[in-house]
């Protein structure tokens, strides 16, 4: 067996690339240093104490009644939002993709805004309007259907699962809809002509199908609800393990509380990675049959269509409802005890544009954000190319680490380089701009190197040997043919990487501790908690951040067409 | 103009061996072609010799120049590829003139030599049009034109016509032929299509499993197969199993009893044969005469049959016969100004021993 194995891998290295394994070595020390060494030291941090292996920390976390309580709730509020989403998502897609009706379009494009604001930003303006005194409760108390204020977000808890589930629905939507519109119609049709019919049907037959999609999509949903940092502070919400972990930030060095929840979230992130990973492969069917598949489309007629109109209205609400008050927010001049403020003013715009934290925010984060998809670009179409094209030994690794990240959430890599780099040249104490950037970087790295891959696979090879058969150097043929060929790819690609980074929030609250280095997010949660005008300027300048973001996916959307609601896929 | 050698090149992909140690050469200006069912290496060989693959054992040469460690794009030859491999970002005459920018022509000359591969492929109207606004054949020449503007010394052309619909087939292969001419490039052509390598080679080799069964003129390959496998492979064939029975005085002439007993006298041997061998005979269906039953026989050889059925194409009709102990045997008619017969009659079916080849079982 092992005589074997010997023999194939030398076979493997007489088949490889000598440069493209070269390359995938520096690529492993890029991984090594700045994906792998800092969940270690999260590792070391967690289970070693005075170079003693310990558990004490990891069991403490499972009988203080602070911590328990903490854990609990933030896995309830991934399982809340999951639900919530699925909700919302589940009827949707079906009507999206199965139904045609006027204003289909339109509505394909609204139901992604959520996507373009960060939800911690929507909370700011969610806050205002169902404070104890906000808008909604004022309504509702002018319009005596209540008599007393209600706590709408009880004690933050909801708030934050309303905010998750408002902001991540469009990931579980577009996944569900992709793999609905994947259905060969004449499945169904052969369940219609052995009788069945309706949601019996559905049941039957096109929710397994669909299955896939829902779990990859849930997946994404349950991770990011599960690991928001920036929600529930605005919500002042402490009961939950993200912001537990950003508090013990400060003392890294004297309390291993933060290592042990950091490992925690890792662990349950991973766990439920790998499991719908192993469910996803034995359950993912293979569509047999014709190439081409048209999807049933029903046309909605008669008095069907003010139900789907009402049905659409209420979701174009619900997603839209933290976007709308976050503008309004952001315009209110004098807003006390009223529905709606009284005045209105430009005010916290032209503070955002002219006082020094914002204008600093505003800079640094354009200059990380390109820094970082600058690399992410780089290393995005090595790595592609690599795997898209070169046989050499490791190459599976290659392909699960970069992808890794995926899986990895932003506070537990932000918490890692803390705990790696403090001390050193890089520390984040000091100047957190490197780390900034490569955290950026490596978690939205994915984005590129799929874009790229994908871009690689669609350019025929006989592409790349015609023009090696007229004489063109391997760099040439990569400058006029390969290159222009992946160009639209990669730059979509890029520019999601780049929008990602910009409005990325655990990575900024916990790398950037100075202010001179705060990026957009951290701005903003700073601006928030500032007394007077704080909660505005923070609603203009989130507004700013998210019509920069908005600019940035339309031009991908231009880029790549209808495909681009893949990226967005697990 | 340039010979092309291939000295025991070997290739394998893993474990399977997809080139196994094929000789063969190519004269200067020849029009060489590589014939086999899909799967038989053709394509390797035809990617090692332009270099895309590195042969794991032997040698390629270009007259006396060893080209293993020169890489694809230094070796100078054209290459027309299966799907075209047409650069979509540019338009056709932006795809011409890609090798020639690559090589630093001038400006000048590179509309010059432009137009003139244009003209040959007769395709000057659709110069600034992209490929996906081209039909396949247009793409086609699109795509020779490419290979030939470069002037290069060998010219590959990997299954160019495979794409095309069964007519323009046709057409196109004169066209190709007469270009191949007019160059006087050594070219290499792969192909699957045995009329295609029929109809335009100088000289074939009949590639399976990667390794050579036989190279000759189009004429030699088709009338003297070495093989059962060739004789089987270029056109239609009977294969008929039996024993040596006797060897004729001039070693030419076999008597072979068929399993279901006939005796058939085979003029044709490869290779040596003794009493009691196990053989295959190999008869092609237009070396078959249909004749009535009757008392007295004609000389030669003649084998009783039943007719099956007929297909009627016009010029030719097909027959098949079911005989030598429940085979069945096709028999083609050419012009048939014979007589018509009807599915279930008997008939005798004559045959030349100078028709039958025989092979080692």
């Amino acid at each position: 067996m092992l005589v074997f194995s010997g023999l194939s891998l030398k076979k493997s290295f007489r088949n490889m690339d000598r440069n493209a394994f070269i390359i995938f070595l520096g690529l492993m020390v890029f991984f090594g240093a700045f994906l792998i060494l800092p969940i270690l030291y999260v590792f070391r941090g967690a289970f070693f104490e005075g170079g003693r292996f310990t558990l004490t920390y990891f069991m403490l976390m499972f009988t203080d009644p602070f911590y328990k309580e903490s854990i609990y709730n933030s896995v309830v509020i991934g399982v809340f939002a999951t639900l919530v989403t699925s909700l919302i998502s589940i009827p949707l897609a079906y009507l999206m993709v199965r139904y045609e009706f006027p204003g289909k379009r339109l509505m394909q494009g609204i139901l992604l805004v959520p996507l373009v604001m960060p939800p911690f930003v929507g909370a700011i303006g969610m806050k205002q309007l169902f404070a104890r005194y906000g808008s909604v409760n004022l309504l509702l108390m002018q319009l005596n259907l209540i008599q007393r204020p209600v706590d709408w977000f009880g004690g933050g808890f909801w708030g934050v699962i309303l905010m998750e589930a408002l902001h991540l629905y469009p990931f579980l939507y577009l996944n569900l809809s992709a793999s609905l519109a994947n259905i060969d119609p004449t499945l169904e049709e052969q369940a219609e002509n052995m009788g069945a019919s309706g949601f019996h049907l559905f049941r039957t037959v096109t929710a397994p199908l669909m299955l896939p999609g829902y779990l990859a999509g849930s997946l994404i949903v349950f991770i990011w609800a599960f690991t928001d940092l920036g929600t529930p502070l605005i919500f002042e919400y402490r009961k939950v393990v993200p912001p537990i972990i950003f508090s013990m930030v400060k003392d890294i060095w004297v309390n291993p509380m933060g290592y042990a929840l950091t490992v925690l979230t890792l662990v349950i992130a991973v766990v439920f990675v790998v499991f719908s990973r192993r469910y996803l492969g034995r359950k993912n069917y293979e569509m047999m049959g014709r190439g081409h598949i048209v999807p049933r489309i029903r046309r909605v007629t008669g008095w069907k269509l003010p139900f789907v109109y009402l049905l659409l209205f209420i979701m174009v609400l619900g997603a839209l409802i933290p976007q709308l008050s976050v503008i309004i927010t952001s315009f209110a001049n004098e807003w006390f005890l009223t529905v709606l403020p009284t005045t209105w003013t430009v005010d916290y715009y032209r503070t955002v544009f002219t006082h020094s934290v914002t204008v600093t925010s505003i800079i640094n984060s354009l200059k990380f954000s390109l820094a970082s998809t600058s690399i992410d670009i780089v290393l995005g179409v090595l790595i592609g190319y690599l795997l898209a094209r070169k046989k050499f030994p490791g190459k599976d690794l290659l392909d699960s680490i970069s992808m890794l990240p995926l899986a990895i959430p932003g506070i537990v890599i932000a918490f890692g380089y803390v705990a790696t780099f403090s001390g050193t040249s890089l520390d984040p104490f000091v100047d957190p701009t490197i780390l900034l950037i490569l955290s950026y970087s490596v978690r939205r790295l994915p984005y590129t190197v799929r874009a790229a891959f994908s871009g690689f696979q669609q350019t025929s090879v006989s592409l790349e040997e015609a023009s090696s058969s007229v004489g063109a150097s391997p760099v040439r043929t990569m400058v006029s043919i390969t290159g222009p060929l992946i160009m639209a790819n990669v730059l979509a690609g890029g520019i999601i990487s780049f929008s990602a980074a910009m409005m990325e929030v655990s990575d900024s609250m916990i790398l950037a501790l100075r202010e001179e280095y705060y990026p957009i997010t951290k701005a903003i949660y700073g601006l928030n908690l500032r007394l007077g005008d704080g909660p505005y300027v923070a609603s203009a300048l989130g507004i700013v951040g998210t019509v920069l973001v908005a600019c940035c996916l339309l031009a991908a959307n231009k880029l790549l067409g209808k495909s681009m609601g893949e990226l967005f896929r697990a | 103009m340039v010979k092309v050698t291939l000295s025991g090149i070997s290739k394998y992909f893993g474990e399977f061996k997809a080139v196994d140690d094929v000789d063969l050469e190519v004269g200067e200006g020849e029009l060489f072609f590589l014939l086999g069912p899909s799967g038989c290496g053709k394509t390797t060989t035809l990617r090692v010799i332009a270099g895309f693959y590195k042969p794991d054992k032997g040698s390629v040469y270009f007259d006396d120049r060893p080209m293993n460690d020169i890489p694809p794009y230094r070796r100078n030859v054209g290459m027309v590829f299966q799907n075209y491999a047409l650069w979509p970002h540019m338009t056709s005459y932006d795809n011409i003139v890609y090798g020639l920018k690559v090589r630093d022509v001038s400006p000048s000359e590179r509309v010059k030599r432009a137009r003139a591969v244009l003209d040959v492929v007769q395709m000057r109207e659709f110069a600034t049009r992209y490929p996906n606004q081209l039909s396949g054949g247009q793409q086609q020449r699109i795509a020779l034109a490419r290979a030939i503007v470069t002037e290069p010394d060998v010219l590959l052309l990997d299954e160019p016509l495979s794409n095309l619909d069964a007519k323009l087939r046709i057409e196109t292969r004169h066209e190709i032929k007469r270009i191949q001419r007019e160059l006087g490039t050594t070219s290499i052509y792969v192909t699957h299509d045995q009329e295609e390598a029929l109809s335009m080679a100088d000289n074939i080799a009949i590639m399976n499993e990667g390794r050579i069964e036989q190279i000759g003129a189009p004429r030699d390959i088709y009338s003297k197969p070495s093989n059962s496998f060739v004789a089987g492979f270029i056109g239609e064939t009977n294969f008929i199993e039996g024993k040596v029975s006797s060897i004729g005085e001039e070693e030419g002439l076999l008597t072979i009893r068929a399993s279901s007993g006939d005796e058939i006298l085979a003029g044709v041997p490869h290779g040596r044969f003794t009493v009691g061998q196990e053989v295959l005979c190999s008869v092609r269906p237009e070396n078959i005469r249909l004749m009535d039953i009757s008392p007295n026989l004609p000389g030669g050889q003649v084998h009783e049959g039943e007719i099956l059925h007929m297909t009627y194409y016009g010029v030719i009709e097909h027959y098949v016969v079911r005989g030598f102990g429940g085979k069945e045997v096709k028999v083609t008619n050419f012009n048939p100004d014979v007589k018509r017969r009807d599915d279930g009659e008997r008939v005798l079916m004559a045959f030349d021993p100078e028709d039958v080849d025989v092979f080692p079982f």
